[in-house]
């Protein structure tokens, strides 16, 4: 329970901190740098796989969190 | 007659003024117009051409502690992965998605299913689990010997793991709003997947903020797997005179040869193996992303994982600290089982793993990246997991992309961590009692820390100069990975991606 008060209160404050910034699409130049994505890097998908075999922890990572393999 | 003449040259020019002013506000109103029908004619593609990446891994790992022999034994396993994807911009919202791939692997762990295929094939029947369909030994003279630290050679020590994914993308005309939809396939020898999913992701604030919902179900199918002795008892009615142990010598722990008769003699803890095929898996995935400022920008994750059915791994052998030791080969190393000197005895097991049939994973993640100059940026993670089996755990990592060459050329420096704690049914190689409900010696569900250091490249072609089939290089990169595990794990992988671009 302690842990999910955790995390509704940093999803409140970033939705907070969302409403005081709105960078224009010209300024964004930097943002859209292919490094800066914040999704993970297409080639780190077999480092991903192979931690989900290897760690009991999985998910959370914009990839898979469990099912479609005899892993963890 | 004069003021008469001026009065109808006034008028003239009145009107001609207006027809002027009219003339001139009409094509204002027409150039608008033509300039509105412009912007809701013209939309940027999402995806401008069709993509393919060629991705490419492989994989090693050495390890003590292989689960197939209940926490004792080689480790070794070698993967290599060649992938495609293939991106189609159907038209200009709408882009389809597949991705194909397999997984060719060896593991000394799994080959162990039947430790006694070193002697040559093994027992009597077809549970010897070599390539033939015979009922007989390779050679029927050599000792039955087997060892968990010895690699196997029967048809378990390799397999295939295939997969297929085609998804579906739509955006809408102001690209504020995504959804995607998404079916799987993946199979291997012992199990096969069907993964459906969707999801729907929100922009707004000027595309400073996504919100975006994801929702997946995978439905999975054991094709069980056990370990030759147990699979070879219910084979043979639990006798041990026929079937694969007959003609077969059991030692106990002093290394003297059992009565196969008698009432204390080897057998499995439990009379039933598998009895659920199905493991099904629902997750719901929130993720949330933010601007922060113009380097900067937040994600933050949130999976819900609810799974259920058979949880465990059936070719995972369990041995109880309560109940005696059984043994096939030879006696005189009984001593060192559990040391790599060991290369001849294998206990028998007394059970497979056993785990609940229903577990609730909970991870949270997040990444910031920072973008520093033109040259160097940050890309930072942390999650933190649990789940209702008792394990908790904490990732973190860091990678600083380096620009070279006007950003020909990119580095990728990168640290890991990651630590856990044990499932609550975890103990190691005979430290399980045999009074649990459930159990495993599967290390990969203990206490350990693991560090991860990588090195990546990445080569940038902006104008696709270079071209083969029609298709136009967009990038190519290669990336190794050195993984270390407080248990003694160690593992390395080298992955490598090209991108090419239709013209």
């Amino acid at each position: 329970m302690k842990y999910f008060k955790k995390i509704v209160l940093c999803l409140f404050a970033t939705l907070m901190l969302s409403s005081c910034v709105a960078v224009k699409e010209y300024k964004k130049v930097n943002i859209n740098d292919p490094d800066m994505q914040l999704s993970g890097l297409s080639i780190k998908r077999f480092e991903t796989n192979f931690q989900v075999y290897r760690e009991g922890a999985s998910g959370a990572n914009g990839g898979k969190s469990g099912g479609g393999c005899g892993c963890n | 007659m004069e003021v008469n003449q001026e009065v109808v040259v006034v008028v003239i020019k009145n009107i001609k003024n207006k027809l002027l002013t009219l003339f001139c506000l009409g094509n204002i109103v027409v150039g608008f117009a033509q300039i509105d029908e412009n912007v809701t004619t013209y939309k940027k593609r999402v995806l401008e051409t069709t993509e393919v990446d060629f991705l490419m891994s492989y994989y090693t790992q050495e390890g003590s502690h292989a689960a197939v022999t209940g926490g004792v034994g080689n480790e070794e396993l070698k993967d290599i992965t060649p992938t495609f994807i293939v991106a189609i911009p159907l038209n200009a919202d709408d882009v389809l998605t597949i991705d194909a791939g397999i997984s060719a692997y060896s593991s000394a762990s799994s080959s162990n299913l039947n430790p006694f295929d070193i002697s040559g094939a093994s027992g009597n029947g077809d549970d010897d689990d070599d390539d033939d369909d015979d009922d007989r030994r390779e050679n029927p003279a050599s000792p039955v010997i087997g060892s968990p630290w010895v690699a196997s050679s029967g048809a378990s020590s390799e397999d295939v793991w295939f997969n297929l994914t085609v998804n579906y993308s739509h955006s809408s005309d102001d690209r504020n709003f995504i959804w995607t939809a998404d079916l799987g396939f993946a199979a291997e020898y012992d199990y096969t997947s069907i993964g459906l999913g969707g999801g729907i992701t929100k922009l707004f604030n000027q595309k400073n903020t996504e919100l975006g919902l994801k929702a997946q179900v995978y439905l999975d199918q054991w094709n069980p797997q056990y370990p030759t002795e147990l699979d070879s008892y219910t084979d043979s009615n639990q006798d041990l005179n026929t079937g694969y142990f007959s003609g077969i010598d059991i030692l106990n722990q002093s290394g003297q040869i059992i009565n196969k008769n008698a009432i204390d003699a080897w057998s499995p803890f439990k009379d039933h193996l598998v009895t659920e095929k199905g493991r099904n898996s629902y997750s719901l995935s929130i993720n949330f992303s933010q601007i922060l400022s113009k380097k900067a920008q937040l994600s933050l994750f949130l999976d819900l994982v609810s799974q259920s059915g058979w949880l465990a791994n059936p070719m995972q052998r369990v041995y109880f600290a309560d109940r005696a030791n059984f043994f096939v080969g030879n006696a005189a190393n009984i001593p060192n089982y559990t040391s790599s000197t060991n290369i001849d005895v294998f206990q028998l097991a007394d059970d497979i793993e056993r785990l609940p049939a229903s577990r609730i994973k909970t991870p949270f993640g997040m990444r910031l990246n920072y973008f520093i100059n033109e040259s160097v940026s940050v890309r930072t993670y942390y999650r933190f997991y649990m789940d209702d089996w008792g394990m908790k755990s904490h990732t973190a990592s860091i990678e600083f992309p380096i620009k070279l060459a006007l950003g020909k050329f990119t580095l990728y420096p990168n640290y890991r961590f990651y630590n856990q704690t044990a499932i609550d049914y975890f103990e190691p190689f005979e430290e399980h009692q045999s009074t649990s409900t459930y159990y495993t010696s599967d290390f990969d569900l203990s206490k350990f820390v693991s560090h991860q250091y990588g090195l990546g490249i990445k080569y940038l072609d902006i104008f696709s100069n270079f071209k083969i089939f029609g298709l136009g290089l967009k990038s190519a990169e290669i990336r190794y990975s050195s993984y270390n595990r407080s248990d003694g794990l160690q593992a390395n992988i080298i992955s490598s991606g090209i991108k090419f671009v239709s013209d």
